[in-house]
């Protein structure tokens, strides 16, 4: 019972949603609608399952005394932004966005970031010719790099044009065999989910 | 050399020339791409009073990027009279949408709830993409500042997809692809999208098959807008650096590639 | 379960009272195939028949990993990127592969750290750990407080799980799940650590950053084949027979296409 109610929600909500798809009756639309509109208000439960565990984690471990400094910041933040939205309010101009455009955005920019410094490091290691896969790899790099460099452009439009030629066929060739791929990988994982052949995500099977 | 010696030197190059790039004032001029030029002319041709909708999907890191995208698109449909149906299906584009909207309209002197307005955030990003499908009033009940949908004059004669022109995603992930394939694939609705730099191949092959309108992308993208629109922003003063972190990579690779054949020769490698 | 009975407009697909939309047909009609094909394949198994798997390098890596970890007395760091839920065919494949990974830690007695950023995949996760642990016989050494929920925000997530690697310096870090921007962030930190990392994800643009920084990636449908491969379950063995023939029959409808246009330009039955 404890795993069978789970795979016949799952079956008869997988198989509506399907079928749902290729009907435009009104009774297939209020199915679709109800549907989703239980899927908005089951995720909003599973953000309190969030907290509570963050919490409980974070005040386990600063009990045993690890890593602190770092738990305590996180906890702070979590009751911080709803304290100054629930006494603030969250319109423009409320403290809670002055927090918000002022602490998170940069941080998360900061964070962001590290994006361009990362791509720097990892050029330099990875762009090495070491063999025939490698000196491809490399001169596709500097191909499209070269290319979306405005300067290129001002001095001839010849490189942008190999550019998007190298993106837009042997690229975009790999991509879509990659994506068609994915697809099916995706399209079967679903459907023995929907058959109940799939049961990691009830408990692991 | 070691490993966190040459990652120093790497790091601080890139931090210097794009330090610097900000502080001269070189500016390239950028000749708007063929995409950008789809984009521009697409709504440039749409009448007065078009209603298109333009989410903000995207994260509060890449602002950066991210605002001189945005700003190109509303003040090209605020300068033509289009009206602007906001939404943010990230909680951190909400505040970001609503503040640029609102900045922007008030450039162009537009009023709220008659020219645009904006409708707040949804979770759950394809349950809210496929319910505004069915009724954007049933997704969005009331707007960001709590007026009740249906009294808003701009939403008055909007029931779905059907009444938008386009939908325009603002976004920095991958998030674009869910109005591509559901609002795209299921509405049949016009999609075009402003994204970042990183997140433009991504979206290539939805581009080269039809399924989305087009893209605008990146600071590049953002400038050859700009230029069309003859009002130079964020993406102009972006390119400099932009260009300058380009070259540097490139060097980075020509260097990575001379000291391991260096390395070969000695044995090393 | 009460019905909505809110403004619903039947406008799409196609409009009206009809129980069928005909301009849904071809997705219909191709629907089926693919079910079809999958249903045959699992009958094929039930039927006692077996299928191999060719062998994926960086499935082949994941007992290095371990092995690695433990010699050295480091953690191992999993973690399935910011970009997917649970309904997520990828984030079940990360799960499946989880699962052996958990089994492997549990033998060697090696620490598993696993950050996420959804609370359902944290609470899921859990048990595909503990029943690893379980499987192994070693349910005592599993910690609940190692599988643990961060932050839903992306660039939180990403500083967060830097913050893990470097402080806790894992001897391998997976990184195997959806991914997006913070990809290269967390590979070339593992990078600079001198981890072993195996990388996969079902995001093309991110399997470029991973092939660049990581020692092995599993390119897209490999990581939904290393679940089959990795624990040999011959039901997911079944599913992955399925996509080859769908790939084959989608190979040859590309041919046949190809060739037909190239003969008759202004032909368009191919297109739907």
């Amino acid at each position: 019972m404890q795993q069978r109610l789970p795979i016949a929600v799952c079956f008869i909500a997988g198989a509506l949603m399907f079928l749902q798809y290729f009907s435009p009756h009104p009774v297939a639309r209020a199915v679709f609608v109800t549907i989703n509109d239980y899927w908005q208000i089951i995720f909003a439960f599973t953000l309190l399952v969030g907290i509570a565990a963050f919490v409980r984690t974070n005040l386990r471990q600063i009990s045993r005394g690890k890593e602190a400094p770092y738990r305590l910041i996180g906890l702070a933040g979590l009751v911080l932004m709803p304290v100054l939205a629930v006494f603030g309010g969250i319109k423009i101009e409320s403290p809670f966005q002055w927090a918000f455009e002022n602490m998170l955005a940069p941080m998360q920019a900061t964070v962001f970031s590290l994006l361009a410094f990362f791509v720097a490091s990892a050029s330099f290691r990875g762009f090495r010719a070491r063999n025939a896969q490698a000196v491809i790899l490399l001169a596709a790099a500097l191909v499209v790099l070269i290319g979306r460099v405005p300067i290129t452009e001002m001095i001839s439009d010849t490189f942008p044009k190999i550019t998007f030629w190298v993106q837009n066929y042997p690229s975009m060739a790999a991509r879509r065999g990659i994506l068609i791929g994915i697809g099916l990988g995706s399209m079967t994982t679903a459907l023995r989910v929907i058959l109940g052949i799939e049961r990691t995500y009830l408990r692991g099977e | 050399m070691n490993r966190l010696k040459t990652r120093w030197i790497i790091f601080g190059g890139l931090f210097l020339i794009v330090t610097l790039s900000y502080l001269t004032n070189i500016r390239f001029k950028s000749v708007a791409s063929p995409e950008i030029q789809k984009s521009y002319d697409y709504l440039d041709s749409l009448p007065e009073g078009s209603v298109i909708m333009v989410s903000f999907d995207h994260e509060a890191s890449s602002l950066p990027e991210i605002q001189p995208l945005a700003l190109v698109v509303l003040r090209h449909a605020f300068k033509n009279n289009l009206k602007i149906i906001g939404v943010s299906l990230f909680a951190e584009g909400t505040a970001i949408g609503y503040r640029l909207l609102s900045q922007t309209a008030r450039e162009y002197d537009k009023t709220y709830g008659v020219d645009y307005v904006f409708l707040g955030f949804k979770p759950q990003q394809i349950s809210a993409i496929l319910g505004m499908g069915e009724s954007i009033a049933h997704v969005f009940p009331e707007d960001y500042l709590g007026t009740p949908t249906d009294e808003i004059p701009i939403m008055m004669n909007i029931v779905n997809y059907d009444q938008i022109e386009m939908v325009i995603s603002i976004a920095d992930g991958a998030l674009a692809v869910h109005w591509i394939e559901y609002v795209g694939g299921q509405y049949h609705q016009n999609i075009m999208t402003a994204l970042t730099a990183a997140m433009i191949t991504t979206y290539d092959p939805y581009l080269a098959s039809g399924q989305l309108y087009s893209v605008i992308g990146g600071l590049k993208g953002a400038a050859e807008y700009e230029n069309l629109l003859g009002q130079p922003g964020g993406g102009n003063r972006g390119m400099l650096a932009q260009t300058s972190a380009h070259v540097y990579v490139i060097v980075l690779i020509v260097i990575g590639n001379i000291l391991y054949f260096r390395g070969r020769k000695n044995g090393k490698a | 379960m009460v019905l909505h009975a809110g403004p619903v407009q039947a406008t799409a697909p196609g409009a009206g009272n009809s129980w069928f939309d005909p301009a849904t047909l071809p997705t219909l009609v191709l629907s089926i195939i693919a079910i079809a094909v999958v249903l045959y394949t699992i009958r094929m198994v039930r039927s006692g028949k077996s299928f191999t798997i060719r062998e994926i390098p960086g499935l082949k890596a994941v007992e290095e990993a371990v092995g690695r970890a433990t010699e050295m007395g480091s953690p191992i760091l999993y973690t399935p990127g910011w970009g997917g839920d649970i309904q997520r065919p990828t984030t079940i494949a990360s799960m499946n592969i989880l699962s052996s990974v958990a089994e492997k830690t549990a033998q060697y007695d090696c620490r598993l750290i696993y950050p996420t950023h959804d609370p359902v995949i944290m609470a899921v996760a859990q048990e595909v750990v503990k029943e690893g642990y379980a499987k192994a016989g070693h349910l005592d050494r599993y910690r609940a407080d190692d599988v643990f929920y961060i932050s839903s925000s992306q660039f939180g997530y990403a500083a967060a799980v830097d913050g893990f690697i470097s402080r806790t310096k894992p001897a391998s870090v997976f990184l195997l799940g959806t991914f997006e921007a913070e990809s290269l962030i967390l590979a070339e930190t593992a990078n600079s650590i001198g981890a072993i990392q195996i990388a996969g994800t079902d995001s093309t643009i991110q399997l470029a950053f991973f092939i660049v920084a990581c020692d092995y990636t599993l390119i897209g449908e490999e990581l939904f084949a290393a679940s089959g491969y990795l624990s040999r379950n011959r039901m997911i063995l079944s599913s992955v027979r399925a996509q080859d023939i769908l790939k084959i029959l989608i190979g040859l409808f590309i041919v046949i296409a190809v060739i037909w246009a190239t003969f008759d330009p202004a032909s368009t039955w191919w297109s739907f």
